[in-house]
């Protein structure tokens, strides 16, 4: 969805106190401590670089989104005390829109090209993705929980929700790729996300 | 069903941004209307939040945490663009086959250009077989120095670093592109330059690589309506001039 203004939208909110006393990444960079921004970059950057990279499949690019990413968290530190979205998801979302903004003013040819990457990725096969090679990686769990949410859904719901979560594709462009009707992909993704929801509902943020 | 069933069903859409752009807009504008769509939305946000982290995360090269820090807090203007003068004067030498580092600044790099320039201009006829390609560099540089619009991109082919330059004129509607650091194209092979249109895109000029590792290329905008919103640079077998869209590999693809 389009990026609205964050005062309006009450983002980046609400990140758990850590050791009491201390102040979270939150508020210190609320109070615009360089130190805290650049944690923030060291922790945030392989997540954010993996879905730039898995959509846009062009490294420059990826990179780009993600300094956008964080120029803009830096811009708005001012509004990070409102509303109740975690930074973690905040970071992710902008990343994605941004990501999928650029896929969206690509011209024809590079989208077919993408397209094609990301059904190949999809590939109709039972992992949606590639196995875990980092296990220690700060916010692995989060990673293995989604995993596990996403290799719960039936294989044709994840396809749908791989090309459209992590591929960017629309509705129709989803039922071309796919040659299936426009209904059954809205109904697929549609019954793929209200069981996403649950399942990834327990997850806590784990940017301190 | 009421009209505002639609939007009731589409809220999980709207937020995977699964509706094509006329629906999404008509969404978004729905939102400024709707506090129980918002609020619905908000919801799914907080929900899905963390379904992004489904992808493996990608180690950043060396270099980058640091130089996205830079990024944000000096603000650099230049990332990945650089100032003309700078740009211009960087691969005026690069073109020559000097060694000027970008990272100078951009006074210098002007003072390097100016000898660089005094040293075209005095090309005696020792290097006779070179002044037609330096009488074509001038004419290149003197367009440069008006450049409004300098664009890089990072290129790399074959294990070679190399890099794409695109020099917009404004006052002559002329793009001057530059690539250095590759090698020659591969046998039956050429470097195809491409604008990226509205109506798709557009074969522009060949780029060939010589002993210097430098090409460049004075194009005109492409004939077709609509803007212009970017340029690529491809692989493209030599034979293939008359088909109309990359099939080759995509050394870079920049938007404006
Ligand atoms: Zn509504």
């Amino acid at each position: 969805m389009p990026e609205q203004p964050l005062s309006s939208r009450g983002e980046l909110a609400a990140v758990p106190l850590g050791v009491a006393g201390q102040s979270t990444l939150r508020e210190r960079l609320l109070a615009r401590d360089e130190r805290a921004l650049v944690e923030l970059i060291e922790l945030a950057t392989p997540w954010l670089l993996g879905l730039t990279q898995g959509m846009l499949h062009d490294q420059d690019e990826a990179e780009e989104v993600v300094l956008e990413v964080f120029q803009t968290v830096w811009d708005r530190v001012g509004a990070l005390g409102e509303g109740h979205e975690g930074l973690m998801p905040w970071l992710l979302r902008v990343a994605r829109n941004r990501a999928i903004d650029r896929l969206r003013r690509r011209s024809r040819w590079r989208r077919k090209a993408a397209r094609a990457e990301a059904y190949g990725a999809a590939g109709g096969t039972a992992v949606p993705f590639r196995e875990p090679d980092e296990a220690g990686h700060p916010g692995w769990h989060v990673h293995e929980s989604v995993h596990a949410a996403l290799a719960a859904l039936p294989e044709e719901q994840r396809a749908v929700v791989r090309l459209s979560y992590f591929g960017g594709l629309s509705h129709s462009e989803i039922a071309e790729q796919l040659d299936l009707p426009l209904g059954t992909v809205k109904t697929r993704l549609r019954l793929a996300l209200d069981k996403l929801r649950v399942s990834l509902a327990p997850i806590g943020d784990w940017i301190r | 069903m009421t009209p505002h069933d639609w939007y009731a069903e589409h809220r999980a859409a709207f937020v995977a941004r699964a509706l094509d752009a006329r629906e999404e807009r008509l969404f978004a504008d729905h939102l400024g209307r709707c506090d129980e769509c918002t609020r619905e939305v908000t919801r799914l946000e907080r929900e899905l939040g963390w379904l992004p982290m489904g992808v493996t995360p990608a180690p950043p090269r060396p270099g980058l945490t640091h130089q996205l820090a830079e990024g944000v807090l000096r603000r650099r203007s230049a990332w990945r663009r650089l100032a003309p003068t700078a740009a211009a004067a960087a691969i005026a030498a690069a073109a020559l086959g000097f060694g000027v580092h970008e990272r100078q600044r951009g006074d210098t790099l002007a003072a390097e250009l100016g000898r660089r320039e005094a040293q075209l201009a005095a090309a005696d006829s020792e290097r006779s077989g070179q002044l037609a390609s330096l009488a074509a560099l001038e004419d290149t540089l003197s367009v440069m120095r008006q450049a409004q619009h300098v664009v890089q991109q990072d290129i790399a082919m074959n294990g070679h670093h190399g890099r794409l330059l695109i020099f917009q004129d404004a006052a002559s509607h002329r793009w001057n592109v530059v690539m250095h650091g590759l090698p020659p194209a591969p046998a039956g092979e050429v470097y195809q330059f491409w604008f990226i249109t509205g109506s798709g895109m557009v074969r522009s000029a060949e780029l060939r690589s010589g002993g210097s590792g430098a090409a460049l290329a004075m194009v005109s905008m492409p004939k077709v309506p609509g803007p212009v919103m970017g340029a690529a640079l491809s692989v493209e077998p030599a034979v293939s001039r008359s088909v109309d869209q990359p099939t080759g590999p995509m050394l870079a693809h920049i938007e404006f």
